[in-house]
């Protein structure tokens, strides 16, 4: 039994249980009216209906557990940084589990302050570059696989999405537009200096990423997650193709945009870089995003290079997942709190220069080891 | 049927904005609308990898290209021809 199944069974029961108070009211309501109560339960009945709830319902599973991993990251981050640079970190809020109930309490305080719109500012573009931030890392997040069994599935056969992993690069690649849109719209020069250089570093990373992602592709001969996992059955990617495995490390950093390349909100020279005039609650969604994309690339290093959900079968394949993507999360957080930000020059450099170089390198890599046959 | 009757419709309404409105910006966030609803259209034809690739280039980078474009031109020439 898959996700799928058990979503499908679970909005059929429901339906179910309404359609009998349905059918009820349509046999003892007269003429017309009782009619359309009939239609009206078979329609909810059909099998389209109830696939198209199931599939929602996946969504929002996903969504929930992405949710409850972004209140752990956050804190891991926070409590981390402060051990890094000796001091404690958040403890007061929720005493008992070491401060991590702070991160619902900064949610309260963000959610109940007002949306103030600049007057200045283009209305459109400012209330919609936010939403588009979040819904295009919401649809990335909606292709992550735990497990064959466990994910966004559209049939009761463990395969998964077709082309899941490109799907997720697709939605990945939408959010530099949004904040272009936003940095401009707000009317301000931080924002719009913050939106240029992120939408700048972001296109510059995503080319390097796109090849390294290729040759992984290429390797395994598929591109969704169920091919691309069962291709690292006996060896994991990360060992033949580790130029590949740290290039895209570096260019996932990059384009979630924490620490050695967050230009887009030097806090130093621009205030808050490109969500300096985000109200109240855009503010939080948008922090929250940015901690969900690092959780989607943690995700995709995994799915990538690390087996996915292969481990000895002592844990449940779902959890080895996780496992995985909060370690990956970690040596993000350890390079974070360890460099210094990059200038944007020096991030321009090592993107084209550096990183191009050796993304072609381990492309060549990839095709040698293919046409010897290996893989 | 109702569903390609809706895409068909928002990929028309918004080339149309592209042309049509008056902030450049807006017809920028048109344009990439426009875009979105193409590769559903891709996606309805059973061509599911045309609509990823149209998404990844096209909303990822083209949009984007031009986005930069017009950020780099001088707002005054817009504002005048505006009126």
């Amino acid at each position: 039994m898959n996700l799928y199944t058990f979503c499908y069974g679970l909005i059929h029961w429901l339906v179910d249980l309404v359609n009998n108070l349905w059918f009820w009211l349509g046999g003892h309501l007269p003429g017309a009216l009782g009619g359309f109560f009939t239609w009206a339960g078979d329609l909810a009945k059909s099998d389209l209906n109830i696939s198209f709830f199931a599939i929602l319902l996946e969504v929002l599973i996903m969504v929930i557990i992405a949710l409850i991993n972004v209140l752990n990251f956050i804190w891991i981050d926070r409590k981390w940084m402060g051990r890094m640079f000796d001091f404690y970190g958040p403890y007061y809020v929720g005493y008992r589990i070491g401060g991590w109930l702070q991160n619902l309490a900064d949610g309260i305080k963000l959610f109940v302050k007002e949306i103030i719109v600049p007057k200045k500012a283009d209305r459109l573009g400012f209330l919609l570059g936010p939403v588009i931030f979040v819904a295009s890392s919401v649809a990335a997040l909606s292709t992550i696989q735990f497990s064959p069994q466990f994910g966004v599935l559209t049939s009761g056969v463990d395969t998964g999405v077709p082309a899941g992993v490109l799907i997720a690069f697709a939605f990945f690649a939408i959010a530099p537009f949004s904040i272009l849109v936003t940095g401009w719209s707000s009317n301000n020069k931080f924002t719009l200096i913050g939106g240029l250089r992120s939408a700048a570093q972001m296109m510059s990373y995503e080319i390097p990423m796109l090849l390294v992602v290729a040759s992984v592709f290429l390797l395994s001969g598929s591109f969704s997650f169920v091919g691309v996992v069962g291709a690292q059955h006996s060896v994991w990617f990360f060992i033949p193709l580790f130029i590949g495995f740290l290039v895209f490390l570096t260019c996932i950093v990059a384009e979630v945009e924490i620490q050695p390349f967050d230009l887009a909100e030097a806090e130093a020279e621009l205030v808050e870089g490109w969500t300096t005039e985000l109200p109240g609650f855009r503010f939080g969604l948008f922090m929250m995003t940015s901690y969900m994309r690092g959780y989607i690339g943690g995700a995709l290093v995994v799915t990538l290079f690390l087996g996915g959900w292969q481990g000895p079968s002592l844990i449940p394949a779902e959890l080895w997942f996780l496992i995985k993507a909060y370690l990956v999360f970690l040596v993000i957080e350890w390079m974070r709190w360890s460099n210094m930000r990059v200038r944007i020059d020096q991030l321009l450099n090592i993107g084209w220069k550096r990183l191009m170089p050796l993304a072609v390198i381990n492309l060549l890599i990839a095709v040698a080891l293919k046409t010897m046959g290996w893989f | 049927m109702f569903m390609f009757l809706f895409l068909a419709a928002s990929a028309l309404i918004s080339a149309l904005l592209v042309v049509r409105s008056r902030e450049i910006v807006h017809s920028v966030i048109a344009l990439a609308t426009c875009f979105i609803s193409i590769a559903a259209l891709y996606i309805m034809l059973s061509a599911e990898f045309v609509a990823i690739i149209q998404i990844l280039v096209y909303v990822g980078a083209v949009v984007v290209v031009i986005l930069f474009g017009i950020m780099l031109t001088k707002r005054e020439i817009m504002e005048s021809e505006k009126r």
